[in-house]
């Protein structure tokens, strides 16, 4: 039972303190700074806590902390009264006690005073300062080398977070870091670059992730591009992860525009998005860099910028009134070249902008004159000379810290042709490919973390926390059917359950992204697919037969010499969908194959089509599940639970989902058989068990190709029994299969690329229906 | 004539993108039927009402809808106060008076609905009414005409093949920018200038189509957009009532599209 804050203090409790737990300390000692605690009780303690409070001043000096703890307690008692309820300022005095343990006296000193300001920065809210207190306490044994530091910055870190946040601030410092103390240090004293990008991502400004969804649809609708948008990656220099970048077939955003709130960094993300967009549909072919020096380059590509934005606005006049504001250089200041070529791209943007410098105004005039023939060409040109003339008036231009203003565009790379540049797709692989590594070490924390972690974050939290990757679990033994003999062999293969290993969840995304009209249409159609108990409806104008009750009001009313309604039919319809589907992946050695006639492999159309099934599913609010299955000889049959029933569809099992690989052999029957037992308890009125496979059993154990044929076909049978389907996708390799001896002859389809799923699963639909 | 009250008296605003004038006339010759193709908001109806009148033939419309049966094309008997009467469904009206029967989005209706059309569409023409036990020749005027909107509800909603292969089919699309700003100035009465404004808009939609959107901006949509504009409403406003409000209530894409508008004025 939980008890309610109210019924809580009644008791005389506070939520965190054990009972007892105070009246253990002796009333007997004598508190250090009786001044300072006798006007703190005569002017603003309620005299209901007063012993209770003195007791735990008393605790606190005899547990020799030093008297600077006992005082800054005592002290800012008195303030605290003034915002938070009296139970809360016992139970600091625990807090206190423990911070002091982990994380030193000084700390702990500190602590008082910055409960001061938390209280009035979370505006005296009883809940959400004991979540504060709490984490305070979690923090200091998770790092108790930087409480202070954060003890000290509580005021400017709850500024701009609130407490779920602070606590997601603080334990992606305490990741980051690992077990490295000295790191962790660098994050909090923020010293470590990636302390204030999360800040930020943290502190609610609009990031990346809140506009993702709205700027592809943006770029779409407006230049009907439809180029893949990324975040760059937090791990990016400093000078990459500031500006957006595009090539390659991709574009990537910054994570967060600091310094730019609410609509207007809203509004740099779209005025991003559009340059970007004019760059796509104007700028054509990348130039050589060639030997320009760097102050070319940037002019050029400044020019560039501008001419690509004239265009643009040609085409969409609204675009000034996205770009412009953005355009704050002023004609004063210092003549440096940041300054210089800020101005330069205003006086080419703005014509109401006035600049006395001849430099810009060379510039303008240069740009004015070609405006109607000015195309990539004209842009070198005049961007080369501007660059001789700047070296010429002897500005120094530094390359290495030089970023583009204004904010909203690009840093350009995509415009250059380096000649050594990786593409941005293969880019991506290979950061994907560290980043997993990064994961796999992260999964192996330092023992004192361990705890921690799996308890904060949900999304890491395995499915089940006693299977690990190495050594799966043995959880049930079935029965092989044998067709020689034509009986069963009793308990001769066993399951063992794994924990599937993470992916990269690009892969989900990219297939959602790239087949996304194909996932639109099976939404369709699974929406549009009636799978339910057939129901009666009644008052019908046409049906299948008469609706007894119907006629008898009918005649009545007509011998009544009313109006008799006509509806006097009924017939039964379903109407509803009330379906289970287990989804079961072959992620045999076979599947590593490619499909017939395209250069994909089995395993990745299989992980393609569940991902686009997937997301149908829970959109539609479907209850699924998907595992998949390998087998090792009878003694290891591995089935991987990358979702359940009962769990929500979210990243973990999307990048399980993306994380399996092919590998041993294809048994079948009993991965059949323990789906079967998965789904059998599901109360709904259909149950599905869609295999996707390529149709293949084997093992090594087993010589005799038709033995784990036949055992499948019989798990099929067993299953149609207890009123599961079973379902067949099977993808075409062009080998052998034996789908229709498995299966039955209606009850699979074969597709060999993805873009065909959506035509074949009608029948398995209509299958359902009949 | 029985069916006046269906003639099409005045001239219905028709602007051709194509030959399709030219080409509903010669399969009209030989009642060849016919299927209206196209997205939602194109001028599909627009199109055979003008026909309709150019033809002085009654037309005769029926919005079909999932719920759809047979016997409400062909006809029921009803039960009133003295026993069942007969009453023609509006395709037995058309088939028996003479008229162009216009089935508006055949595919919504039951699958076995669209079985009753096939003895008309064929050499037969003729309509069997089972439930009385008649057979109706065609009239010579009778002409039947659907629509159709190949998206992506056909995926399951399609039409029998045994029933496309009695049709010829026209294809709409939007018209033309041009085109299309003049049928948008012309119904609206909005200026040129706003017309072809609204054009732009309308092409920023149709680039979401399938991408967050189920379908783009139709011609239609623009009007009332443009109806609004001179009503007094400022662009951006008309846009936002009757544009994008309509189409979508993912708020992501309202705003996209909300920015992309704004990028066009």
């Amino acid at each position: 039972m939980r008890l309610a804050p109210d019924q809580l203090r009644q008791a005389g409790m506070s939520p965190r303190t054990k009972p007892g737990f105070l009246s253990v300390v002796a009333d007997n000692g004598k508190l250090a700074n009786e001044v300072v605690a006798g006007r703190v009780l005569d002017h603003s303690f309620p005299q209901a806590y007063a012993a209770r409070w003195l007791r735990a001043c008393r605790r606190l000096d005899q547990a020799g902390y030093g008297k600077g703890v006992v005082t800054a307690y005592t002290r800012y008692s008195g303030e605290l009264v003034q915002k938070i309820d009296p139970i809360d300022i016992l139970q600091l005095a625990d807090v206190v006690s423990s911070v002091a343990i982990k994380s030193g006296r000084v700390a702990a000193q500190e602590l008082p005073s910055a409960a001061v300001k938390a209280a009035t920065r979370l505006k005296g809210d009883a809940w959400i300062f004991r979540t504060w207190l709490g984490l305070m306490e979690r923090f200091a044994h998770l790092a108790p080398e930087s409480m202070l530091i954060v003890l000290q910055k509580m005021d400017y870190l709850l500024s701009r977070l609130n407490v779920s946040r602070l606590e997601s601030w603080l334990l992606a410092g305490v990741r980051s870091a690992g077990a490295d103390s000295g790191r962790r240090l660098q994050f909090f004293t923020f010293a470590n670059p990636e302390a204030e990008r999360w800040l930020e991502r943290e502190s609610g400004s609009v990031t990346f992730a809140d506009v993702q969804r709205e700027l592809k649809s943006y770029m779409n609708a407006l230049w009907g591009i439809r180029q893949p948008l990324r975040e760059t990656s937090m791990h990016a220099p400093d000078h990459v992860w500031r500006r957006a970048t595009f090539g390659g077939g991709l574009i990537y955003m910054p994570p967060a525009f600091p310094g730019y709130r609410g609509a207007q960094a809203s509004d740099l993300y779209r005025a991003g998005v559009a340059h970007i967009g004019a760059h796509l549909r104007y700028s054509g072919k990348p130039f050589p860099v060639l030997k320009l020096k760097p102050v070319q380059v940037a002019l050029i590509s400044l020019i560039e910028d501008a001419r690509v934005e004239y265009l643009a606005m040609r085409e969409f006049p609204g675009l000034r009134r996205l770009w412009l504001p953005f355009h704050i250089a002023l004609a004063s200041g210092v003549m440096t070249a940041p300054s210089l070529l800020a101005r330069l791209s205003r006086a080419l943007m703005d014509p109401d902008y006035q600049d006395a410098d001849g430099w810009i105004r060379r510039g303008r005039e240069m740009v004015d004159a070609n405006r109607d023939n000015w195309d990539a060409d004209v842009s070198r040109e005049i961007g080369g000379l501007l660059g001789n003339n700047l070296g010429q008036m002897r500005v120094q231009f530094n390359a290495k810290t030089y970023v583009v203003e204004p904010a909203y565009r690009d840093d350009n790379r995509g415009l250059w042709d380096f000649a050594e540049q990786q593409s941005a797709m293969e880019m991506e692989m290979s950061f994907d490919s560290v980043q997993i590594n990064q994961l796999e070490d992260q999964q192996q924390p330092a023992d004192d973390e361990r705890d921690e972690h799996e308890q904060t974050d949900d999304e890491a939290a395995p499915i089940s926390v006693q299977v690990t990757e190495e050594e799966g679990i043995p959880v049930a033994r079935y029965s092989e059917y044998d067709y020689l003999t034509g009986r069963k062999r009793r308990e001769w293969t066993t399951v063992v359950e794994f924990v599937p290993k993470p992916g990269p969840l690009r892969m989900v995304e990219n297939t959602l992204e790239q087949h996304a009209d194909v996932v639109n249409r099976i939404k369709l159609l699974i929406s549009n697919a009636r799978v339910s108990r057939p129901q009666r409806i009644r008052k019908q104008h046409e049906g299948d037969y008469l609706d007894i009750d119907a006629c008898i009001e009918s005649v009545i009313e007509q011998r009544s010499g009313e109006q008799p309604d006509p509806r006097v039919y009924a017939r039964t319809e379903r109407r509803y969908r009330d379906l289970s589907v287990l989804v079961l992946l072959d992620i045999s050695e076979s599947t590593n194959d490619y499909v017939k006639g395209s250069k994909s492999r089995v395993i990745d159309i299989e992980c393609q089509a569940t991902a686009l099934l997937a997301h149908a599913m829970s959109g539609l609010g479907d209850p699924f599940a998907i595992a998949a299955f390998c087998s090792d000889q009878r003694e290891e049959v591995r089935y991987y639970r990358v979702k359940n029933f009962d769990t929500p569809y979210e990243k973990r099992p999307q990048s399980c989902l993306a994380g399996l690989s092919g590998g041993y052999s294809t048994r079948l029957g009993a991965a059949i058989r323990h789906a079967g037992a998965d789904i059998k308890t599901r109360l709904t009125h259909r149950r599905l068990i869609l295999v996707l496979s390529d149709g293949e059993p084997s093992d090594i154990d087993i010589l005799d190709k038709n033995y784990l044929v036949e055992d499948a076909r019989h798990a099929v049978h067993t299953m149609a029994r207890d009123g599961i389907d079973v379902f067949c996708v099977a993808l075409d390799t062009g080998g052998e299969n034996y789908l229709t001896r498995i299966f039955g002859p209606r009850n699979f389809v074969q597709i060999n690329k993805l873009e065909s799923l959506p035509e074949r699963l009608p029948m398995l639909y209509f299958r359902l229906t009949a | 004539m029985l069916l006046t009250e269906y003639l099409i008296t005045r001239e219905p605003y028709y602007k051709p993108s194509g030959n399709e004038i030219k080409h509903y006339l010669a399969a009209h010759a030989d009642r060849t039927p016919i299927i209206l193709k196209g997205p939602t908001g194109c001028g599909k109806t627009r199109f055979i009402e003008y026909l309709s009148w150019k033809l002085k033939i009654p037309m005769i419309t029926v919005s079909c809808h999932e719920d759809m049966t047979a016997s409400d094309l062909v006809g029921r008997f009803l039960l009133d106060a003295n026993g069942t009467v007969w009453h023609d469904g509006p395709l037995t009206l058309s088939v028996r008076h003479g008229a162009i029967c216009y089935l508006d989005e055949i595919v919504e209706a039951r699958q076995d609905t669209s079985v009753v059309i096939h003895s008309l569409t064929d050499h037969r023409r003729m309509l069997s009414l089972e439930k009385k036990n008649e057979i109706i020749e065609a009239h010579p005027d009778f002409h039947l005409v659907i629509s159709y909107n190949p998206g992506y509800q056909s995926v399951l909603k399609d039409l029998k093949e045994s029933t496309k292969q009695r049709f010829g089919a026209i294809n709409f699309t939007y018209p033309e920018p041009a085109v299309e700003a003049e049928i948008v100035s012309r119904e609206s009465g909005i200026d040129p200038e706003t017309s072809a404004r609204l054009i732009k808009i309308a092409e920023r939609s149709r680039n979401l189509k399938g991408h967050g959107l189920e379908e783009g901006c139709s011609t239609r949509m623009l009007i009332h957009v443009g109806k609004l504009i001179s009503r007094g409403i400022p662009l951006g406003e008309a846009c936002e009532i009757a544009l994008i409000s309509p189409l979508t209530d993912d708020q992501d894409i309202r705003r996209a599209l909300g920015a992309a508008i704004a990028a066009c004025a």
